[in-house]
């Protein structure tokens, strides 16, 4: 065989050599190597073959031949300029269809960007603490008669004996939450969120003590920490400028605290707020419940080092705790920081943080893609329908040498220019709308211009979106054959099938959305109408705080006195989301039938004061000396706990029941009433009469429209009765509306949003209705020379796009009906959906719809055909 | 008179070609020159002086037939032009009309 001279030479050659003298070129060589192979030996010819392609590298060799023909480089600054020049003259020559598609793309960005910033928020939470991922809350999963409940609180001494047992732990700190008036002078100050934390808890979350000694601060037992708008409260605004530390507090007027700190506020991105922290080593020495491994009051935070394998640290945690409680099976869980502001889920209210919710989230992520979505099929339908006035465009420039790849840069470039435009617009608007936004949504949210992520961002954004709307257009209309397009043969139909396929998809998307707030907002509306079983219009409740609860009596008997009130009951709770559960012993229990009941205390009028009414027996009566009795109870239960119990509520009257170890009997069985959230099923209750201990709230109903004179006589008397405490009230009906606050929320913010993408969708249905009249322009001149009726021309034009949202209706019906059941199985109390939500829906997009293309239907109708005939 | 310059190893090209008639191409004016001069010549050189010569109008080419050394390609035929053939002349008259006017003849001093 011939011996070949070395290719990867000849690929060099190949490359540098000018295609003109290559063939010669190469030929010399490839000769003189077979006769060097001859003379020298292979392995000396295929160095001097080398040698003397190194030669060949010379300008001479490696400059091109000019061409014949003169070629424009596709991207020369002359064609760029031209390209821009075009993509201006089209945009002002069509101002209708450009403000469509501007306006259009620029409010579906402006709800993916106000999504995307409140998404981006939520993620951020806790984002701050040091060694954030390597963060956990120690959780438990308690068994109990009912089912397993997520319980995020765990036993004080919990902490101290893990940091103690595992290596792997470098950080802990214990977080708990209490009540109380601070006092210092005339001031007196109750904080909303008063913790109970170790010294660790500062430098285990990041958050910076402003004032005080970082080192010992919080660690003896009679010391306190307050933040900032606490300490403005204290000592007024320019607390900076004063020596406030050492200065004594006192604790619900008689412990005197000692000011060791002041701590920057809870920053807002935290699942932790606080306003006053103190020392956990207090209740160490002197809470039984917090010394005890039998009850769970805090929260426990731990660090573990970051080479540690979570997994497997989990699995030796989860069966921890019965070698420190004895018998005690309950599985401790971890839950990452990362997680707790969102996918918080526990039992029995035992976390007190501030959280979001992942299924909004989610929800809002959707809902943002959808409007974007929508938005984007208007920019490539309007560019589609708009074809045949560039086929021309596009004949001419083939035929003078445009290549495919130039004319899919330009219609690129353009749709680069239309997405700047409407994402500076968007931008704009986004600026403008924000403080209305953060009304909607409940945060404090900027738009981060200033930072470069958010630049970067931008700019991807910029690139992809026009990516996504260039590239059909690009392609479609880069594929016309020039010599039919120039010939006038040009198919109007083409594309159409696409077109209806993105307008159909628009309005399923749109009616599904509309669906959906419809019935988002009757579950809400029900909710908040349901009969609860009792009556809480004109019911409000005020606290009893510390000394109060001895004199709670008094203030009750001087508060019936006044005319403006109706009825005053004292309790230990005020009805919204009572989850004080406890175990009950009756006659005939098993095993099988335990369950766990809902507790409060109450007084004789308690029925009275909130409307409740009985199904069997009788109310409580302090006449009665059984009732009123130390050693015995006596009880009210609801109809479920007489249900699970075995008893009809005539059979349940009479029965013993064994309460917190009182034995006592049933006097009457209350009507069921909801004591939780709607999410909730109702479970047993039971109603206590123990007028000799502390009731911690007075409800108080008021008399129709007396409300406000009601308000004042109550701080009136309460400020006489008690002149050290601060007088704190609420009312019954608001507090449960506030359960609600995260539907409504979302409620409001779809309601916008889903207004919003029928919008658009019109939006874009008026482009292409207006492209269709132009096109048919002649035809509906002829037609109305031939006698056509106005209405005929119409319904000739609007049928087919009704047709289309017909067929929207079709496909989103299933679609919405399957999210919203999905929803509602949430609720334990839902509304059914009905169909007449589907029908009003969908009359509502075919109404809105046909609004906007009878608009355009009607305008050409109404033309005079004299006009639309003589010119061609 | 005025005339286009011509450099030495043009020149020698240039003759080779001559002396080649018709069948000149890059290889085989390497090896002839190699073989008459006795001076080592690297292709590239060849080709560019080629170059040159045929950019001053004194040699012309055409393509030949492809064999198979080549690799199937085909080779570029260079001959003389009438300018080149007088160009050659010139100069070996100017050089004889000196060597005539030589009064003591040259020694060899090898």
């Amino acid at each position: 065989m011939k011996t070949q001279p070395p290719i990867l030479a000849d690929k060099l050659l190949k490359w540098f050599c000018a295609p003109h003298l290559l063939e010669n070129i190469q030929g010399d060589l490839h000769e003189e190597f077979e006769y060097q192979v001859k003379r020298i030996g292979v392995r000396r010819a295929r160095w001097r073959y080398w040698w003397e392609i190194l030669g060949f590298m010379k300008p001479r060799y490696i400059k091109r031949k000019p061409t014949q023909y003169p070629t424009t480089y596709s991207y020369s600054p002359d064609m760029l300029q031209n390209y821009f020049k075009i993509a201006v003259r089209n945009l002002l020559k069509n101002r209708t269809f450009s403000l469509i598609n501007i306006t259009g793309l620029a409010i579906g960005l402006v709800c993916c960007l106000a999504i995307g910033l409140y998404v981006w928020d939520e993620y951020q939470y806790d984002r701050a603490v040091p060694q954030f991922e390597q963060t956990y809350r120690v959780t438990e999963r308690q068994k109990q008669a009912t089912g397993l409940y997520d319980i995020a609180v765990t036993p004080g001494p919990l902490a101290p004996a893990l940091k103690n047992d595992f290596p792997e732990i470098t950080e802990t700190v214990r977080v708990g939450a209490w009540s109380g008036l601070l006092q210092y002078q005339q001031t007196a100050v109750e904080p909303e969120a008063m913790r109970v934390v170790d010294p660790s808890f500062l430098s285990f979350f990041g958050f910076k003590l402003l004032k005080g000694n970082p080192q010992t601060v919080l660690s003896s037992p009679d010391e306190i920490v307050i933040s900032e708008a606490v300490a403005e409260r204290f000592f007024g605004k320019d607390w900076r400028a004063q020596f406030i530390l050492g200065k004594t507090i006192h604790y619900n007027q008689e412990r005197p605290l000692r000011l060791s700190g002041i701590v920057e506020n809870a920053p807002a991105r935290s699942h932790l707020q606080f306003d006053v922290l103190l020392p956990f080593k207090y209740f160490e020495l002197n809470d039984k419940w917090s010394y005890n491994w039998g009850s769970n009051n805090y929260h426990t935070y731990l660090k573990i080092r970051p080479d540690n394998d979570v997994a497997a640290f989990g699995q030796k945690l989860a069966g921890q705790l019965k070698n420190y409680d004895k018998g005690n099976e309950t599985p401790l869980l971890l839950q990452p920081l990362r997680d707790i502001h969102l996918y918080s889920d526990f039992d029995f209210g035992t976390d007190w943080g501030k959280h979001g919710d992942i299924r909004y989230v989610r929800i809002f992520i959707i809902v943002g893609l959808i409007v974007l979505l929508i938005a984007l099929f208007n920019f490539i339908n309007l560019s589609t329908a708009r074809a045949t006035q560039r086929a021309r465009e596009v004949g001419v420039r083939k035929s003078v040498g445009a290549l495919r790849s130039s004319l899919i840069a330009q219609f690129w470039g353009e749709s680069l220019l239309m997405t700047s435009l409407a994402l500076g617009v968007g931008l704009l608007l986004l600026q403008l709308l924000m403080p209305f936004f953060n009304e909607l949504s409940g945060k404090v949210m900027a738009v981060p211009f200033q930072q470069p992520l958010f630049g970067a961002f931008m700019v991807g954004l910029l690139l992809f979106i026009s990516f996504l709307t260039g590239l059909y257009p690009a392609f479609y209309l880069s594929s016309f054959r020039p010599v039919s397009v120039l010939k006038g043969i040009f198919d109007k139909k083409s594309g159409a099938g696409f077109r209806k396929t993105l307008v159909v998809t628009q309005f399923v998307m749109s009616i599904v959305l509309i669906i959906g707030t419809v019935g988002l907002y009757r579950q809400l509306q029900f909710i908040q109408n349901k009969k609860l079983g009792f009556d809480k219009e004109q019911l409000l409740y005020v606290r009893l705080k510390g000394d109060t609860r001895q004199k709670a009596m008094t203030l009750k008997e001087l508060l019936t006195k006044q005319s403006s009130i109706a009825s005053v009951s004292a309790t230990t709770s005020t009805l919204v989301n009572m989850q004080n559960t406890s175990y009950i012993e009756w006659d005939g229990k098993t095993p099988k039938n335990e369950f766990l009941i809902t507790q409060m205390n109450v007084d004789a009028d308690f029925l009275k004061t909130t409307g409740m009414t009985l199904a069997a027996g009788r109310n409580f009566s302090p006449a009665i000396a059984s009732d009123t009795s130390d050693k015995f109870g006596t009880y009210l239960i609801n109809e479920t706990a007489a249900r699970r119990m075995g008893w009809t509520p005539q059979k349940a009257l009479g029965k013993k029941v064994n309460f917190w170890g009182l034995d006592g009997k049933i006097v009457g069985v209350l009507r069921d009433f909801h004591f939780r959230p709607m999410n909730v099923k109702i479970e047993p209750f039971i109603v206590r009469f123990r007028p000799k201990e502390f009731y911690f709230n007075l409800l108080i109903k008021t008399r129709p429209t007396q409300t406000q004179r009601a308000l004042a006589d109550i701080a009136r008397i309460y400020k006489k009765i008690e002149p050290n405490q601060l007088f704190s009230y609420g009312f019954v009906n608001e507090d449960l509306g506030r359960q609600y606050a995260i539907e409504q929320r979302t409620g409001q913010l779809l309601l916008c949003f889903s207004i919003l993408t029928i919008l658009i969708a019109c939006l874009g249905l008026f482009g292409l209705a207006t492209f269709t009249a132009e096109q048919r322009i002649k035809e509906i001149g002829i037609r109305k020379v031939m006698g056509a009726s106005i209405a005929s021309i119409t319904t000739l034009l609007s049928k087919d796009f009704i047709k289309l949202v017909l067929i929207a209706n079709g496909i989103a019906f299933p679609l919405a009906y399957y999210g919203l059941n999905h929803w509602l199985e949430d609720f334990e109390y839902r509304i059914g959906i009905e169909w007449w939500v589907f029908v009003v829906a969908g009359i509502t997009a075919i109404g809105i719809s046909f609004l906007t293309v009878s608009f355009q239907a009607i305008k050409a109708a109404l033309m005079n055909p004299v006009k639309s005939l003589k010119t061609e | 008179m005025k005339r286009t310059y011509l450099g030495e190893f043009e020149e020698i090209v240039l003759l080779t070609v001559a002396v080649l008639d018709g069948q000149a191409y890059g290889v085989v004016l390497m090896h002839e020159i190699i073989e008459q001069t006795g001076r080592s010549v690297r292709l590239n050189q060849v080709h560019s002086a080629l170059q040159r010569l045929e950019e001053k109008g004194m040699v012309n080419s055409e393509m030949g037939e492809p064999t198979n050394e080549r690799g199937g390609r085909r080779k570029r035929l260079f001959s003389v032009t009438a300018y080149g053939h007088r160009t050659l002349q010139e100069i070996q008259e100017v050089r004889v009309s000196f060597w005539s006017r030589l009064t003591s003849p040259l020694k060899l001093s090898v």
